[in-house]
């Protein structure tokens, strides 16, 4: 993140609730749970006020959400509908699937989206935001490989390798 | 040669009449002249105040994605139009916040009051916003964070969004019922119903104009959008009663005098009445109202018995200047005596009634004087006499046979007491809005929708008096803890003060001393940062944001006013003569005691302002002013119809009838659970000048059998036409209208069969 000197680094457990509803569970380094559910944010940390938004105003979550539950639930031409599809694969076993939303409004803000997968299972999620700053979920069991101090290049590695 | 003349004289002035004229609509010149503070502020409010201004707007029948871009773009382009002073749909947009009132943030915002801008808070506000950066939330958040770190500008936005919201979806205002939802403020004021319609004639184009609004529609309801219906129900009733009521009335003249030419003719003095009232009108005010026009032209239709009269007391063979003559001295009493009613109107102190009598007055004397002056010259020599018709004669003789025992009138007067005294329910109407023709379903649609947007109450409004804006202000502050009290008591379900708003200078000063200089802040900051990830150099923007802050004048109302928000505080604070006043909102009030409590600890300075009583105390003023005015009339009338008879035993004939009558109907209208309201009284003074009339003519003893004849048939045509013209309206579902019609068609039938039975010298015969 350009903001920062060092990257953010958070663990816990993303849930899919069914329908268009994700919920994201925060445990390290602070609690918190927020959950996307009829096109609202709502954020709930401890000991302070939730705190609630449309997801109108935030098309990162948007795309993220979209992505999400179309692959989770396997609906390929939702997937479709929303971004361009790629997909390139080195050998049966391991494979990147790129996202570019086709919204020219959403590109704005997220240029793409690159899940790195193996089999049936995906590993790893990046979103690359319009202002160059990049957001790297590791999924499943590459979450426990998680570097303190992560840096992209590794990241990278770990992904496509893991 | 005359009638050409006449013909020219009413062409100019009509001419005139058509360049000058300037017809108002505004609704308050109809209501009394305000007497005391809460009144003249009432007033205010009902005309011009934001909430009578407000229009709720909803947008249905297509996705909610595509309303809610429909409400977006429909709020986009009424922020462009001039006539709008406000268009809010619940999307919030930092650039709502004018970019040159940003640094205020830290004056307007209470997070200062109650901590320093110190290293400890902007640690704790960093390590947040640091949690903010990993969550869902990182980009709504990321372009504030370099100039607003502790994110005031979302604190004042929740602090700003009105108390009780609807729901948002897509990003705007959705009701349950899946509209989308608009609040849309007019510069016109609410009760003007012309200028309400153009207003709301722009929304309706602006949403046409949309792409994708096929499909859609769109629901305006409102105080504004209310007067315009009322308006044109009225205006298009009254038009359509009117059109009937006319062929109607030409139909029963050609019956009653079988000739063209003496119809058209006796149209004249009421077309030259009506023109010369207007003339005056144009004369003696700047505007003249639209329903001043409305009922004058009503009320003038006593004057067609003017006409009438003449035509049907023409004798065979005889010059028509020569029956004119004859009748002169009745119809000159029957006149004067009509204009003192009349007068009584003029000192209502109402504006509308004052217009009402200068244009009646002024018709009632020209069609008088030109009946009497000139139409006889007009009229044909030879003339149909009405006398010797068998079924007049027959009639005549049928009407004098009745029985007239001495104990009619008695029984009458007791039994109108009986049901004076027995009617059930209130005797006067008080509540004005108990006269607007609103249907059901559009008042239960505005309820639902001010329900769904939480908007204010109309009906009560708190207000604060002090010497000037920041007294007010601070009178604002002091009231905050116990408004919160009330609301967390569920006394009312939210209280938005002025202060809400605009913080008072003391309270901005305050704040500004507590924000720290440039090395201070640095100093501070650079302690929170460490060891925090953030780049060195960030919040620059922050910092020179916070030092501008601590230079800033404090902001007034009449800065803050070029805002879209600023908006909303002007139309809270306002001056009136020495001193300030801010208006507080109430939503949903539950405990109204405990509202007129908090006032009642203030000695004056704060009160509940509850504007349907206020209104309805000024309609007891109103009508108490009236009725005195009547009082004075009656007394006038008495005098003059006895100096005019020149007996008090005649006046007593003439004055017994038209009284009892006039009893009658209000004692039949409560006994038929009508309360009484302003448009029954000027009913009621209408019907009086009609029986005043009957009675008149029935007192007078010619001895003539036929002349007897001729009188029965002159007051039978008017009686017909009255009833004819105020039964229509009668079944006007309008309720004004419907007052005016039911009480003159009863009091014309009363006062006509009374005037009959009690005429004295039918009884000698």
């Amino acid at each position: 993140m350009k903001m920062l000197d060092q990257p953010l680094v958070v663990s816990g457990e993303l849930s899919w609730l069914g329908g268009d509803r994700l919920e994201r569970r925060v445990e390290h380094p602070n609690r918190e749970v927020s959950t996307i559910a009829d096109g609202q944010v709502s954020q709930e940390r401890e000991g302070r006020e939730p705190r609630r938004f449309s997801l109108k105003r935030a098309p990162q979550l948007q795309i993220l959400l979209d992505s999400f539950v179309a692959m989770l639930g396997g609906d390929a031409t939702r997937l479709e509908q929303a971004f361009a599809i790629q997909y390139s694969g080195d050998d049966a076993r391991r494979w990147t699937l790129t996202l570019t939303p086709r919204d020219p409004k959403l590109v704005r803000t997220v240029s793409r989206i690159e899940i790195d997968g193996a089999g049936n299972e995906p590993h790893c999620m990046r979103m690359q935001e319009a202002d160059g700053d990049l957001a790297v979920d590791l999924l499943g069991g590459l979450a426990a490989k998680m570097p303190a101090v992560p840096t992209r290049d590794a990241l990278a590695a770990l992904c496509r390798g893991g | 040669m005359l009638l050409a003349v006449w013909m020219v004289a009413l062409a100019a002035i009509g001419a005139i009449v058509a360049q000058r004229l300037r017809v108002s609509t505004d609704l308050r010149s109809f209501m009394p002249a305000p007497a005391t503070p809460d009144q003249r502020l009432m007033m205010e409010q009902v005309g011009e105040g934001p909430g009578s201004r407000l229009l709720l707007l909803a947008i249905a029948g297509k996705s909610d994605e595509q309303l809610a871009a429909l409400s977006q773009q429909l709020t986009a382009s009424l922020r462009k139009d001039e006539r709008y002073s406000q268009a809010l749909n619940g999307s919030f947009d930092i650039a709502s916040l004018d970019e040159q009132l940003l640094p205020y943030r830290y004056l307007l915002s209470p997070t200062l009051d109650t901590q320093a801008m110190d290293a400890p808070f902007l640690r704790d506000e960093l390590e947040q916003r640091l949690e903010d950066l990993s969550s869902p939330a990182a980009g709504l958040l990321k372009g504030l964070l370099p100039r607003d770190p502790t994110l005031e500008v979302l604190k004042l936005a929740e602090r700003w969004t009105p108390p009780k919201s609807p729901e948002v979806r897509e990003g705007v205002w959705f009701s349950p019922q899946d509209e989308a939802l608009l609040l849309v403020q007019t510069r016109a004021a609410g009760f003007d119903p012309d200028a309400q319609a153009v207003a709301i004639d722009g929304i309706h184009k602006a949403f046409d104009a949309l792409p994708g609004h096929e499909g859609a529609t769109l629901k305006v309801s409102g105080p504004g959008y209310f007067s315009v219906v009322a308006n044109a129900q009225t205006r298009g009733q009254a038009e359509w009663i009117g059109r009937i009521s006319t062929v109607g009335f030409i139909v029963l003249l050609l019956l009653a005098y079988r000739s063209i030419g003496s119809l058209l003719l006796s149209a004249l003095p009421i077309a030259s009445a009506a023109l010369a009232g207007i003339a005056a009108l144009i004369v003696l005010f700047p505007q003249v109202h639209g329903i001043t026009l409305a009922f004058g032209f009503t009320l003038l239709g006593v004057a067609q018995e003017y006409p009438i009269r003449v035509l049907s007391h023409r004798r065979a063979g005889e010059n028509a200047l020569q029956s004119v003559r004859d009748l002169w001295p009745l119809l000159l009493t029957a006149i004067a005596s009509a204009c003192i009613a009349y007068l009584a109107f003029y000192a209502s102190g109402v504006n509308g009634l004052k217009q009402l009598a200068v244009f009646t007055i002024t018709g009632l004397l020209v069609a008088g004087f030109s009946t009497r002056y000139l139409l006889p010259h007009l009229l044909p020599e030879r003339v149909h006499d009405v006398a010797g018709m068998g079924w007049l004669v027959r009639a005549r003789r049928w009407a004098d046979a009745l029985p007239r025992p001495r104990w009619i009138p008695v029984l009458v007067a007791v039994a109108t007491v009986v049901m004076l005294v027995f009617a059930r329910g209130a005797f006067w109407q008080n509540d004005l809005s108990a006269l607007t023709p609103l249907p059901r379903d559009l008042l239960q649609e505005d309820a639902r929708l001010r329900e769904a947007l939480g908007a204010p109450d109309v009906r009560y409004l708190l207000v604060m008096e002090a010497r000037d804006e920041q007294g007010v202000l601070a009178l604002s502050e002091r009231l905050q803890s116990t408004a919160d009290a009330l609301v967390a008591r569920h006394a009312v379900d939210a209280i938005e003060l002025p202060s809400r708003y605009l913080p008072s200078e003391a309270v901005q000063r305050t704040r500004q001393q507590r924000l720290p200089d440039r090395a201070t802040l640095e100093r501070a900051l650079a302690e929170a940062e460490q060891g925090m990830p953030f780049q060195a150099g960030l919040f620059a923007p922050f910092v020179a944001d916070v030092q501008k802050a601590r230079a800033l004048p404090p902001l007034t109302a009449e800065r803050f006013a070029m805002s879209p928000l600023g908006q909303r505080v002007s139309a809270m604070l306002m001056p009136r003569g020495d001193h300030w006043v801010g208006l507080g909102t109430l939503s949903g009030v539950h405990d109204v005691a405990a509202l007129q409590a908090l006032a009642h600890g203030s000695s004056g300075a704060v009160r509940l302002l509850d504007l349907k009583e206020t209104a309805e105390s000024m309609v007891v003023d109103y009508r108490t002013r009236i009725l005195h005015a009547l009082l004075a009339a009656t007394l006038l009338l008495v005098v003059a119809i006895t100096v005019a008879l020149r007996s008090v035993r005649r006046a007593w004939h003439v004055l017994a009838p038209m009284t009892l009558a006039t009893f009658l109907v209000l004692a039949v209208e409560r006994v038929a659970g009508v309360e009484i309201s302003l448009f029954h009284l000027v009913a009621l003074i209408l019907a009086a000048g009609l029986g005043l009339h009957y009675a008149l003519f029935f007192e007078r003893d010619t001895g003539d059998a036929a002349e007897q004849r001729r009188t029965l048939h002159a007051t039978l045509v008017c009686v017909l036409s009255a009833l004819l013209v105020f039964g229509m309206l009668a079944w006007s579902s309008i309720p004004v209208l419907r007052a005016i019609g039911l009480t003159v068609s009863l009091g014309v039938a009363f006062h006509f069969c009374l005037s009959i039975l009690m005429a004295p010298h039918a009884r000698q015969d």
